[in-house]
């Protein structure tokens, strides 16, 4: 091979692997990583005197030198409601950075100004705003809601251990979460789990959505006085289909949550003071009778006929003393505003 | 009573083997071997104030025996097995001993034609495919302190930059009369990892290695050869759905040329790889897919200059390795500088009890810290100790030239080596800028015996490796790190055969790099700023005792450590003392 056939052979290699690499760099900017942070445009709150039960919305712009995490806080300041809001990006773009008026814990917004910070990890920039809620939005939107403002509803059914102690499972209007009533579920059963439940009829055979697209959103109520450690609310989700809500008038509670039906279940340890907004998505209930084979357990949300909430907590009298510590305690876990939404959970929405 | 029932077939057994070793039995069972008596005796240095949690000193050794057994059965047959017995110093007899079969390997030739190795195998190609390079700090390493590297490659069994894999290997050649002279055919099937339970209901995939070259003496003076490597995993071995496929392409063309005076070589090496992850056995009848699929290539030419006589060597080459190309082989680093290696030698240090970086002394003489495994993705570097070709020639994204130079002089009065590259990147790292890097190296040994006429031995050597690394652009990503190891020794003999021997190693780093992390599949996930103004030393004095030419006995003390200028909390230093008697049989 002579001189020239290498030369060759060398040049068009060189020009070939040239044109091998495509990409600038490999691996994640330096800049991003290492550079000085700086906002090249500063946050813009758009629309800041929102009507939220007329669906307005308020959405944030702002820009950055590089991608950072970032925090927008909302403070309400008669409520002390919050919202937060985060990312990681060099942008924060109106059109996808949006709050429609809910908080992310409770308590609700209510009309009401608010404070608005927006802080970056690891850098000292806070940017500061302040908006003026006008009107709050509406949390009954969704495919199915019960807030017990009318009273009991007419189908329901409310059973409790009369031989208890102090117990509630009534209206109350003292401290609701929304509007002027919620269900009080309590008392003292020492000797056994079960305090009561409440059964409601339910039918949402519209609903497109599937299982992981479907929320109930449930407000819960206990205190810290005196706190029953064992407590607990169990959900019942039924779909059957045959079987009439009331089919056995001799008993206070639904037909609709035998063990050979198709019922799914998820518990709720209740150990907080205050109310709470507990959503929880449909598809992660359970199976009450997983290994039973006459059941189809196709979790069908346009099946759903009925819903028990249940008062539970751990036994602690000298006949069943599983949790000898609660002995003499009462047991707190009312409810209110229960609500089924499709898509987001209640304060996503 | 049951002691002595142990006792009696392990002394018989090393009594006979070891009688065996020189009455060499009979032609179809042959002995031969390797002892090592070895202790150390390491101590923080009286300097040292801010570490009162570690032992003032510790002591360790061992003595073991290496015996290969070497059974020919029939002619072209050969069983080879090796057996350690190791003895630490400090355990009762018995249960400080450990006996392993360290090798074994059965090796023929069929119809004189075909030949077969079976077992454990140490298997090298091309530069790209499948090559064990050396390690950090060791190529102008001094007579001194080779003992220890002898040790850490026989320990890490490193041999002439071959991999060890344990599988089955075949070569044959062909003769022809016309076209070419000859073609000669190797292949190979190994196993390097063997399927293994990663928690109660999962485990891991066998991972095999294979590949094969092909070699052919066009004529006298065109040699082509070409090598084909492949990395992959067996997913049906194990319950993961997920597996390795890393194949290696490489051609070469070597053209050669013989005078009278000297001698010229030019090869030409170009080569690609692929390298994907594999995912089978979907759920819902989803179809296989790949992922993290990467192709690079390489181009290698070199021009090699040799004086009949020995006397000058020149190499001069041109590199460039694409920033995909990947050949777990070839880049698979000898040094595991995982965070699940740690030193031997006080492992922790300071009164914060922290884990205590690999120093210049360590990779020196620590063998566990060392590598056997392939890896099918990059492995972690230190670029105080190499930042410019961690994993040698292979090293991805490189392009520039390199020179290397040796000479001998004719009577024996020195010997110099000369080493420098210059490269860059092909593309950047976490910016467009590339970085650039400068290697000069070189070493001179001078035998001042032959100047001075005398019988006994009186050699001087020094040698210096300087690597510098620079990136411009933007402030926040400029580069400028340096790395300066020197060395220097000098062996005198006193009488006959005893030389008194002193050693200086030191390295020096400083300036700032950009330490690359990668995800379990080799992508770059971050980038760990790093500023370094760091020196480690290792003086070392000592005294050998040459019996004859492999069995030497040898006394060392060394006082070594690291300063780091900016943090002056993690300075420490340490003494060892050291003995070691070798006899290779």
């Amino acid at each position: 091979m002579n001189i020239k056939t290498n030369l060759i052979f060398l040049l068009v290699l060189i020009f070939s692997f040239y044109s091998c690499t495509k990409i600038e760099f490999e691996g994640p900017s330096i800049e991003n990583l290492y550079g000085d942070f700086e906002i090249i445009k500063s946050l813009e709150t758009i629309n800041k005197n929102p009507s939220f039960l007329n669906n307005e919305q308020v959405s944030f712009h702002c820009e950055f030198n590089k991608p950072v995490k970032w925090k927008i806080a909302i403070l309400g300041l008669s409520t002390n409601a919050y919202k937060e809001i985060t990312g990681f990006s060099e942008i924060i773009d109106s059109n996808t950075i949006i709050w429609r008026g809910g908080p992310s814990e409770l308590p609700f917004f209510s009309a009401e100004e608010c404070a608005i910070q927006l802080t970056f990890e690891n850098e000292v920039d806070t940017i500061r705003d302040t908006i003026n809620i006008v009107s709050t939005k509406s949390y009954e939107n969704g495919i199915w809601f019960e807030g017990f403002e009318d009273g009991l509803p007419d189908e329901g059914l409310v059973y409790y251990n009369t031989d208890g102690g102090g117990m509630t499972f009534s209206l109350g209007n003292d401290n609701p979460l929304l509007g002027n009533y919620y269900f009080k579920m309590g008392g003292r059963v020492n000797w056994d789990w079960v305090l009561g439940n409440i059964d409601l009829p339910v039918n949402i055979n519209d609903v497109s959505q599937n299982s992981d697209n479907l929320f109930i959103n449930i407000g819960i109520l206990s205190d810290l006085e005196d706190l029953h450690t064992g407590q607990f609310i169990n959900i019942l989700i039924s779909e059957e289909t045959v079987t009439p809500f009331n089919d056995n008038l001799s008993n206070n509670a639904s037909d609709l949550f035998e063990s050979t039906m198709e019922v799914y279940k998820m518990k709720i340890p209740v150990d907080w003071n205050g109310w709470k907004m507990k959503s929880l998505r449909y598809s992660d209930f359970e199976p009450v009778s997983p290994n039973n084979q006459d059941i189809n357990f196709n979790m069908n949300p346009n099946d759903i006929r009925a819903i028990r909430i249940s008062c539970q907590a751990c036994p602690s009298s000298a006949g069943n003393p599983i949790c000898p510590e609660n002995f003499g305690k009462n047991v707190r876990a009312d409810i209110d505003h229960i609500i089924f939404t499709t898509n987001s959970s209640l304060l996503d929405q | 009573m049951k002691r002595k029932l142990i006792q009696l077939p392990v002394f018989l057994a090393i009594f006979f083997s070891t009688f065996g070793l020189h009455a060499q039995m009979n032609e179809n069972i042959w002995f031969d071997g390797f002892s090592r008596s070895y202790f150390t005796r390491d101590a923080l240095d009286k300097s040292l104030i801010d570490d009162t949690i570690s032992a003032r000193n510790t002591s360790s050794g061992y003595n073991l025996l290496d015996l290969n057994t070497h059974v020919n059965p029939i002619q072209n047959i050969e069983i080879f097995a090796q057996l350690r017995i190791r003895n630490s110093f400090g355990s009762f007899f018995g249960s400080g001993t450990e006996i392993n079969v360290r090798q074994l390997k059965a090796k023929g030739v069929i119809n004189n034609k075909i030949r077969f190795s079976v077992g454990d195998l140490f298997l090298k190609q091309s530069k790209f495919t499948l090559y064990n390079y050396d390690e950090e700090l060791s190529v102008y390493e001094n007579d001194m302190l080779k003992f220890y590297r002898d040790i850490i490659h026989y320990e890490n069994f490193y041999n002439e930059n071959r991999w060890r894999l344990q599988g089955i290997q075949t070569d044959f050649s062909f003769k022809f009369d016309r076209f070419i002279r000859n073609l000669d055919i190797d292949f190979f099937v190994t196993r390097p990892r063997g399927s293994f339970q990663i928690n109660e209901s999962n485990y891991s995939s066998d991972l095999i290695y294979s590949g094969g070259s092909i070699l052919s003496n066009i004529n006298k003076r065109l040699k082509l050869s070409t090598n084909y490597v492949n990395l992959f995993e067996l997913s049906s071995s194990g319950t993961k759905n997920i597996s390795v496929r890393n194949p290696v392409y490489d051609i070469s063309l070597i053209h050669r040329y013989n005078s009278e005076n000297y001698h010229i070589q030019q090869t030409l090496q170009a080569g690609f790889s692929k390298r994907y992850w594999l995912h089978t056995e979907l759920e819902n009848a989803v179809s296989d897919s790949i992922s993290n699929d990467t192709k690079g290539m390489y181009f290698d030419l070199e021009n090699k200059f040799s004086k009949q006589d020995s006397s000058l060597f020149l190499t001069l080459g041109f590199r460039y390795v694409d920033p995909n190309f990947r050949s777990a082989g070839a880049q698979t680093r000898r040094l595991n500088y995982d965070d699940i290696n740690r030193n031997t030698i006080y492992p922790f240090y300071t009164n914060m009890s922290l884990i205590r970086p690999p120093s210049m002394f360590d990779i020196v003489t620590d063998d566990q810290l060392y590598n056997q495994d392939l890896s099918s993705v990059l492995m972690a570097f230190n670029p105080i100790y190499s930042n410019i070709l961690p994993y040698g020639d292979a090293t991805p994204n490189r392009i520039g030239f390199h020179m290397k130079a040796i000479m001998n002089n004719k009577n024996n009065l020195f010997h110099a080596k000369f080493n420098s590259g210059f490269f860059k990147e092909a593309i950047g790292q976490g910016t467009s800028d590339k970085r650039k890097f400068g290697l000069i190296s070189g070493l001179l040994k001078i035998n001042l015996h032959e100047f001075l006429n005398w019988q006994k031995k009186l050699t001087i050597s020094a040698s210096s490796e300087n690597e510098i690394t620079q990136r411009g652009g933007k402030d926040v990503s400029k580069i400028n790190f340096f790395s300066h190891h020197t060395n220097a020794s000098i062996n005198a003999e006193l009488i006959k055969k005893f030389f008194i021997q002193a050693s200086y190693k030191q390295l020096n780093a400083k300036g700032n790099e950009f330490v690359t992390q990668r995800d379990n599949y080799g992508n770059i996930s971050y980038f760990t700023l790093t500023d370094v103004d760091q020196k480690d030393h290792m003086l070392s004095v000592g005294m050998l005792y040459k019996f004859k030419k492999n069995l030497y006995a040898k006394l060392n003390y060394s006082w070594w450590g690291m300063t780091s200028f900016d943090q002056n909390y993690l300075n420490y230093k340490y003494n060892r003392l050291l003995l070691i008697l070798s006899v290779k049989l």
